[in-house]
């Protein structure tokens, strides 16, 4: 996918906009970006190696999640957002904007690498793979008394910057005013795609102020608690259909007053109604 | 042939009030939508299918199979769709340059899946799954979100709850094991 993208803007650039606006009149485009400085915790465990993560924090954000979030870094991003960050990102899912691929990179801890910063003036650059003209990016610190062990909510944000109806580059600068903090936080910003796409990118960066107090001990925490065994419920003969039950080929159940025949042993779930799913059912 | 199909739309509506390019032709959200999910669907129908001879737990096995079922079936909804709006199955490769390209696993994931068994390959399966799946319900929310057809829209609708159940389940066995 990496080199059909780079294949896909290489052939981009080559090609003048009036023509690309022609090929493509009015399908929303997907765009790609995290921040690289200071880096997100996507890029760094990116950069580390998807496969062969160096840091703790990385490791046990690959043993969590797995390693597909840190092959596509460019993508924590919601494509039907349209600015309802709050709305459709839930408290202490922040850094992976709710999505279950990318849960690695809500783990609370202590360790995330962290770029040293200080007071004041703060450049930061943006890594967009695919830069889209007119974006919103606003940029957020957490609040004082707030640590990384701690779950991110929309509450410990406060609002830095917003740059607005910006044509970002491959790397695009821009530089915060960071206040008064000491120890570890985060730097959130939200890429808002403006025209054509209602896409929106989310993006953490740790940072750190120091004459914090010593970072507090790392916490395991897993980010579900864990669930009892999945207990398989048995189909009553000729029942109606239920999301749930495991059903087994030549099961009868019905459905909307019809009825069918399992032919493909499965745990039902909802959008698999047998009306549906012809590969699961036959109508009798 | 842009006069033959208004024709021809006109013909078969029965009805001049009707648009001939909803009747005919896709709207092209709806397209990129199909093309963009079809390669998705392949992808995901090629890792599942691993599990049969390679998965140690059964009910992963089981999950499995029905995935694999029932993406080639709605591949082929998908890939009707297209065809009688006369579109391609596949967006020209300068069309996704647009959108940075494409939304799909790694080819070489595959192959690292395929080096897998047992209980390693069990693990490495359901995460990457769980991140396929993810990836297919942000594509549907955009579609349901600002698709045009309503039978598309409740393709989409059905892939976003199914996927999600399906990522839940996943969640579960990795908890388990």
């Amino acid at each position: 996918m990496k080199t059909r993208t780079r294949l896909a803007l290489a052939s981009l650039s080559a090609t003048t906009a009036v023509v690309v606006a022609f090929i493509v009149p009015t399908t929303p485009a997907i765009a790609h970006g995290t921040m690289s400085d200071p880096a997100s915790r996507v890029y760094t465990c990116k950069n580390e190696g998807p496969e062969t993560p160096k840091s703790d924090a990385c490791k046990a954000a690959v043993a969590a999640g797995g390693t597909q979030a840190y092959y596509d870094w460019n993508e924590v991003s919601l494509l039907e957002a349209g600015g309802r960050h709050r709305q459709l990102i839930p408290d202490g899912k922040l850094c992976s904007a709710g999505r279950d691929k990318y849960r690695g990179l809500d783990l609370q801890r202590a360790d995330w690498p962290a770029k040293r910063v200080s007071p004041g003036a703060l450049t930061v650059t943006y890594h967009a793979s695919a830069p889209h003209s007119n974006s919103n990016f606003e940029f957020y610190i957490t609040r004082d008394g707030w640590n990384p062990t701690m779950p991110l909510r929309w509450s410990d944000l406060v609002h830095l910057q917003t740059f607005n109806n910006q044509n970002p580059s491959t790397f695009t600068n821009w530089t915060l005013n960071l206040p008064n903090r000491s120890g570890r936080h985060i730097v959130y910003s939200i890429w808002q795609r403006v025209v054509g796409s209602n896409e929106a990118f989310y993006t953490c960066s740790d940072v750190d102020f120091g004459g914090g107090t010593t970072n507090p001990p790392t916490t395991t925490t897993t980010p579900q608690p864990p669930t009892t065994t999945t207990t398989t419920t048995q189909p009553p003969a000729g029942g109606t259909w239920a999301a749930g039950t495991t059903y087994s080929i030549g099961n009868r159940v019905t459905y909307g007053g019809v009825n069918y025949e399992c032919q493909l042993a499965h745990t039902a779930i909802a959008g698999w109604e047998p009306p549906n799913t012809p590969a699961l059912w036959r109508r009798l | 042939m842009r006069f033959f199909l208004l024709a021809l739309a006109f013909v078969v509506s029965g009805c001049a009030s009707t648009q001939p390019d909803t009747v005919l032709r896709g709207d092209p959200l709806d397209v990129m939508f199909l093309q963009m999910m079809l390669p998705h669907h392949q992808q995901g129908v090629e890792m599942v299918a691993l599990a049969k001879d390679r998965a140690q737990d059964e009910e992963l096995r089981m999950l499995a199979a029905a995935i694999e079922q029932t993406q080639v079936t709605e591949a082929d909804t998908m890939r009707n769709w297209l065809t009688s709006w006369g579109e391609p199955l596949t967006a020209p490769p300068d069309a996704h340059a647009g959108h940075g390209g494409m939304r799909e696993s790694d080819p070489e994931e595959v192959e690292r899946l395929t080096a897998l068994k047992g209980a390693e390959f069990d693990q490495r399966l359901a995460n990457v799954m769980i991140a396929h799946q993810d990836d297919a319900v942000q594509m549907a929310r955009w579609e349901t979100g600002s698709g045009a057809s309503q039978e598309v829209k409740a393709l989409a609708d059905r892939i976003d709850k199914s996927r999600t159940a399906q990522i839940s389940m996943m969640r579960k066995f990795l908890d388990r094991v």
